[in-house]
């Protein structure tokens, strides 16, 4: 994948991040909007999903761009970004799973 | 009031003290710094005293100058921690309220003696770019038939960058530079959005390889310091941010513009001399 693509998708989490954000705030502490969000568990679980996939994006490749600043050899840059890809999709799947269980779904 | 002659211009006006950076990596196993006393007028450059200095006081003094004008970009340096064009920086000027003003090498490059740096790496850089035309029709760019037709509108996005010395103030402000240094750097990829987009050149998917990578333009925090030191008022921190909003713009097709048509010249009629 081309650093653009990469750094695009960077972006792109960024306002992911506030719109689900919003959402979930929005769920927690607006009664209203609230009962409308979590009525469907479906919809709050597909909300929280798309949070939690977007928070890890943007904060582990902000880590990776970290990294590969400070340890700027090319072979180090593809070890710490295949590193930091398996570490994101572990702690995605574990996320979800704890997510699955708050809900009541497993 | 009475008009000040230009002799009196050159009258010693006041003693400063120059703190200079010394070191020669080949015999020195640490750097030190050394004062110099000199007279100076109001006229006295940075560069007229190291001059003096090293023609009156230490011939050893090593630093690198060239034109003395502000053109060729040789005689950049730290003066006070910051970048300057030594040529053109008046001695007065940096020595107001102060006991002495400090000279070193510019920083984020390798010292070769005192005050010379080494700009392999940062030359390197720049030809990484390509800052030259490119052109598919190498035929044209061979035997030329004419001139490449180019309107104000299309030689007013790159002019500024146009103005770029090489005298390395902006890699030396960057601190994206300091920690990772296989970073382009800001001269090189300001240099890159140059050529990318004149209306002559064609090289814009050849040099998006280059400064689309991962030590490329995407590493640019936008501190704007390189901006902030440019001796010729050139932004490269700004032709950074418009080289990744054209690489993204790319993505999804857009070209910045289509490659400038040949138009029938005179060429042959203009008597050379």
């Amino acid at each position: 994948m081309r650093e653009s693509t990469k750094m695009l998708l960077h972006y792109i989490t960024g306002i992911l991040m506030i719109i689900t954000g919003l959402i979930h705030l929005l769920a927690n502490n607006e009664p209203n909007i609230g009962k409308l969000i979590t009525s469907n568990v479906y919809f709050y679980l597909a909300n929280m999903g798309i949070f939690l996939a977007a928070l890890l994006y943007h904060a582990f490749n902000g880590v990776r761009v970290i990294l590969i600043e400070l340890v700027p050899d090319t072979c180090w840059t593809k070890l710490i970004g295949w590193a930091i890809l398996l570490i994101g999709i572990a702690a995605y799947i574990v996320g979800i799973q704890v997510l699955l269980m708050a809900l009541g779904l497993i | 009031m009475m008009e000040q002659s230009s002799i009196d211009l050159w009258k010693p006006v006041k003693v400063v003290k120059l703190r200079v950076y010394k070191y020669n990596p080949k015999k020195d196993f640490f750097p030190e710094w050394k004062e110099y006393e000199i007279e100076v007028s109001r006229g006295t450059t940075i560069l007229d005293a190291l001059l003096r200095i090293k023609e009156e006081i230490d011939p050893s003094l090593s630093f690198r100058y060239s034109c003395g004008q502000a053109l060729c970009g040789s005689c950049a340096m730290m003066v006070n921690g910051r970048q300057m064009l030594v040529c053109r920086t008046r001695v007065l000027e940096v020595a107001h309220n102060r006991d002495f003003i400090e000279l070193r090498p510019l920083d984020n490059f390798s010292v070769i003696r005192d005050l010379v740096g080494d700009f392999t790496p940062f030359f390197e850089k720049h030809r990484a770019v390509k800052p030259w035309i490119i052109r598919k029709d190498v035929e044209e760019l061979e035997n030329p038939t004419g001139e490449y037709r180019q309107t104000i509108e299309e030689y007013a996005r790159y002019y500024q960058f146009t103005d770029c010395l090489k005298c390395g103030a902006c890699y030396s402000a960057c601190p994206t530079v300091a920690t990772d240094h296989e970073y382009l750097g800001p001269q090189a990829l300001a240099q890159a959005y140059r050529y990318m987009v004149d209306s002559r050149d064609d090289g814009l998917d050849e040099r998006i390889a280059i400064v689309d990578s991962d030590h490329g333009c995407w590493r640019c925090h936008f501190a704007t310091s390189c901006s902030d030191v440019c001796p010729k008022y050139v932004d490269p921190g700004q032709g950074i941010q418009l080289l990744k909003r054209l690489i993204v713009r790319r993505k999804f097709g857009f070209r910045p513009h289509k490659p400038a048509e040949v138009l029938p010249s005179k060429i042959g009629e203009v008597k050379r001399r």
